[in-house]
């Protein structure tokens, strides 16, 4: 149905944006760790898991930038490998619980009713229960690793996402284009599907990019626990917790160095988040 | 002195010349006076009102001077702008609903200017605040004082705020369209406190609005702004018995009127089959394009009564007629017209398109299109009916495709033959909504219920959100289609005027009832009911007797 001369896009909010130099730092950033995740394999100095215990603590020089581990393994090339898991458990999180809130959220406003009822319980219970703590139970069922903590957080987010989209759908539901659709023929499921889900879904998309920072941030806690990531895969949370020995005899680099990258991938991430929320809040007519 | 002399009044916003709200504008108000300032939206008359209290849009370059009692609001300090609100001049906003600060009592909004900026006691701002309550004809004073805004009527919040405006006993009042909002026979009460007031205190009242009628029946002297310049002032009958500008002339040629005869030739007389009619497969003319047999109407509402906002109605409507529904708000003409389109599924009684049923919820994908090319609506705010997201040409092509599945490229070239009809050109296909004004968007939206050629089209309240001058348009288009296509009309309206112009028959609801229907020129002339005859009284026009309405 779509063609070029009649085209219809949902995306203005996600072009590229001028003038704004703390939403441009924050993406050319996220882009610096994607892409330094992406290419490790290539772009990193040495193996992440080369143990040189001849040279342990070392400050930075010019071998090695951040300096090594208590292993005397090269902190920038753990940092590169360590942004694959910390950054990949986030993005699935966010990208099925999206999904699955999506549809649930979708189904619950949209028919009301019985079914918005019975999703709305269950909704409450899994409120009822810290991420964190969900979390922490798959691993002691399903044991460590990242699969488990990922799932259960997925799990966690979905009522989030499915909660937001329910509240949009029943606002949009009320709007008297959706009552023209009606009255033109169209199906229920179609209207849902094909007119009122592209709608909401620039809001969604914001929402879920701010949700990105708090599940990196989770699931770095549970590697930083020793429930998550199995060492020696390197990951941002599970470095910070094998370096604490080092802050204790005064060499806090191992430690700071993925601390500050979690840190500046949250901010840069919840500015991105906050920004497309703001245009997309002023897009949309009250 | 004269109480308010603008002069060469020229508002730019930054950004050179392109953006000139203000051309040159001057009018003058003396003490006691009342000076009607008429324009559509966008000729710049709510701005000229904020500009007299000193409430200018951020960035703006002003020229030229606004001089209230000798101060020029334009030059002067912000203090003595704010001493001339607290004293000298009032506002009445548009819509009491947003000018009433909702979390805080009737009491304390009629009050708090007199306690906190001229430093009154409670117990003697509360006495003032309970004589202007009684002033402006509200039933219960002592109680209003501690309810809250939402336990009133749009009316009676209207007159708190006209009280509140009144309560530094100004000596100019601004009246930025003060009944738009509200209902014919509401606004009639309202102007009747207003003009009360006015000649009690001998207060200047500068009145703004799109009314021309209202104008001319309350106000001595008019000027009519159109694109940021005055372009005709004078005695108020005389501008509008006598229009000398071209604008004025076209506005008033533009407004309906319930005296003026029906300009169009009836569809469907009496005197048999019209020849206009170009329907081919014209339906038995025994059975009526549209028929609804008692339908009923109940809304159950938590903690109150059942409200039967639909008592009982029957009415049918021949194929090529037009039918009005006229009531005011929460009369249950809206509900009506939602029961016709199947939004609403009635309670009792059967609604029949050309002799089939209608009033169930469709069993399966023929039924809900057979439904939908039955009857087809035309909402009354274009601004919402339409997806923000689809441009016009993909809301029609959805509709024409949903119907007759077609190729992309027929479908297309259908597009735009329904757009030329409803006088649209082809560039207007990729728009989307937001870039359309409110007539083309209520054109889009009538193309796109006339995509799935429906034997009845239901207009609720389809041209009420639009200019004068735009709603003769659409009337004019309304005309036309349903001449061409031997359209059944159920014309949903609030202004008698307007039904005067399209529809041949009527029908008057009050609280989910006809009280009255008939041939809509008769009962304009010799109204039956006592209602019929206060919506008519209501009607503002040139020597206008408020009395009779303020009983």
């Amino acid at each position: 149905m779509t063609t070029s001369t009649f085209t219809r896009t949902g995306l203005r909010p996600f072009r590229l944006p001028a003038g704004n130099a703390l939403f441009l730092t924050s993406i050319v950033m996220v882009g610096i760790m994607v892409a330094a995740a992406a290419a490790a394999s290539i772009i990193a100095p040495y193996d992440p898991d080369f143990v040189d215990l001849g040279n342990v603590l070392s400050d930075p020089t010019a071998a090695h930038w951040l300096g090594t581990d208590a292993a005397g393994r090269d902190t920038l090339s753990r940092m590169m490998f360590g942004a694959r898991t910390s950054l990949l458990g986030p993005l699935l999180v966010v990208g099925l619980s999206t999904l699955l809130g999506i549809a649930l959220g979708l189904l619950a406003g949209w028919f009301g009713g019985w079914i918005d009822s019975v999703l709305g319980r269950v909704f409450d219970l899994l409120f009822a229960f810290p991420a964190l703590l969900l979390a922490i139970l798959a691993v002691a069922l399903f044991g460590k690793g990242l699969t488990a903590p990922v799932i259960a957080m997925i799990i966690a987010y979905t009522p989030y996402v499915a909660r937001f989209v329910r509240s949009l759908v029943i606002s949009e539901r009320a709007r008297p284009y959706v009552a023209a659709y009606r009255v033109q023929g169209f199906s229920g499921g179609w209207i849902a599907v094909r007119r009122v889900l592209p709608n909401v879904m620039p809001t969604v998309g914001a929402q879920s990019t701010l949700n990105f920072g708090y599940v990196l941030a989770d699931l770095a806690a549970l590697s930083f626990l020793g429930l998550g990531v199995q060492p020696p895969t390197a990951d941002w949370g599970s470095m910070i917790n094998d370096s604490r020995g080092a802050l204790l005899s005064g060499q806090a680099l191992p430690a700071l160095v993925p601390a500050i990258a979690v840190v500046l991938v949250v901010i840069a991430v919840n500015v991105i988040g906050e920004e497309l929320s703001d245009r997309i809040g002023g897009r949309l007519p009250s | 002195m004269t109480l308010l002399e603008i002069s060469e009044l020229t508002i730019d916003l930054a950004g050179g010349s392109a953006s000139r709200l203000l051309d040159g504008m001057s009018l003058r108000v003396e003490a006691g006076e009342t000076v009607g300032l008429v324009g559509e939206s966008g000729s710049g008359k709510s701005l000229t009102a904020r500009t007299v209290l000193g409430l200018l849009p951020a960035g703006a370059r002003t020229g030229g001077s606004v001089l209230l009692d000798g101060t020029d609001m334009l030059r002067c300090s912000p203090g003595e702008a704010l001493a001339r609100r607290r004293g000298t001049v009032s506002m009445v906003f548009q819509d009491p609903r947003s000018g009433v600060n909702p979390v805080r009592r009737i009491g304390d909004f009629l009050t708090e200017s007199l306690r906190l900026c001229h430093g009154w006691s409670r117990p003697d701002a509360d006495k003032r605040a309970l004589d202007l309550l009684r002033s402006v004809g509200l039933p219960r004073p002592e109680s209003h004082l501690s309810q809250f805004p939402h336990e009133l009527s749009g009316g009676m919040l209207q007159r708190v705020m006209i009280a509140g405006a009144l309560t530094t006993s100004p000596r100019l009042l601004v009246c930025d369209e003060p009944t738009s909002a509200l209902d014919v026979t509401t606004q009639a009460e309202i102007i009747a406190v207003l003009r009360q007031q006015q000649e009690t205190r001998g207060m200047g009242m500068l009145f703004i609005t799109h009314d021309l009628n209202l104008a001319s029946a309350l106000c001595d002297r008019v000027y009519v702004i159109h694109a940021g310049l005055i372009v005709e002032h004078g005695n108020a009958r005389a501008v509008f018995a006598n229009p000398q500008a071209e604008y004025t002339k076209r506005l008033i040629a533009a407004t309906p009127s319930i005296t003026s005869a029906v300009a169009r030739p009836v569809l469907a007389d009496a005197n048999g089959p019209n020849p206009l009619d170009a329907r081919v497969d014209a339906p038995d003319p025994r059975t009526p394009a549209l028929e609804a047999r008692g339908l009923t109407k109940t809304y159950s509402i938590r903690g109150a009564e059942d409200l039967r906002a639909v008592d009982d109605v029957s009415f049918s409507v021949e194929g090529g007629a037009a039918l009005a529904l006229v009531g005011e708000s929460g009369s249950g003409k809206s509900t009506l017209a939602r029961m016709l389109v199947g939004l609403e599924r009635p309670d009792a009684g059967d609604i029949l398109v050309d002799g089939v049923s209608r009033s169930k919820r469709p069993g399966g994908r023929e039924e809900r299109l057979g439904r939908a090319r039955a009857v087809q609506i035309v909402f009354q705010d274009p601004y919402l009916s339409l997806d923000p997201r689809i441009s016009a040409g993909s809301a029609i092509e959805d509709a024409l495709r949903l119907h007759s599945p077609s190729r992309h490229a027929d479908a297309r070239a259908r597009v735009l033959t329904l757009l030329d009809q409803v006088g649209l050109a082809a560039k207007h296909a990729q728009a989307r909504p937001r870039t359309l004004s409110g007539g083309q968007r209520q054109r889009v939206a009538i193309a796109r219920a006339l995509a799935a050629s429906p034997e009845v089209l239901v207009l609720d309240e389809a041209t009420s959100a639009l200019d004068v001058s735009v709603q003769a348009q659409v009337l004019d288009l309304i005309d036309e289609i349903r001449h061409e296509r031997g359209l059944t009309l159920v014309f949903v309206s609030h202004d008698l005027a307007v039904v005067r112009r399209v529809c041949e028959t009527t029908a008057v609801m009050r609280q989910g009832a006809v009280v009255e229907s008939g041939a809509t020129a008769e009962l304009l002339e010799h109204p039956r009911h006592a209602y019929t005859r206060l919506l008519i009284d209501s009607i503002p026009k040139p020597g206008w007797s408020l009395d009779a309405i303020a009983r």
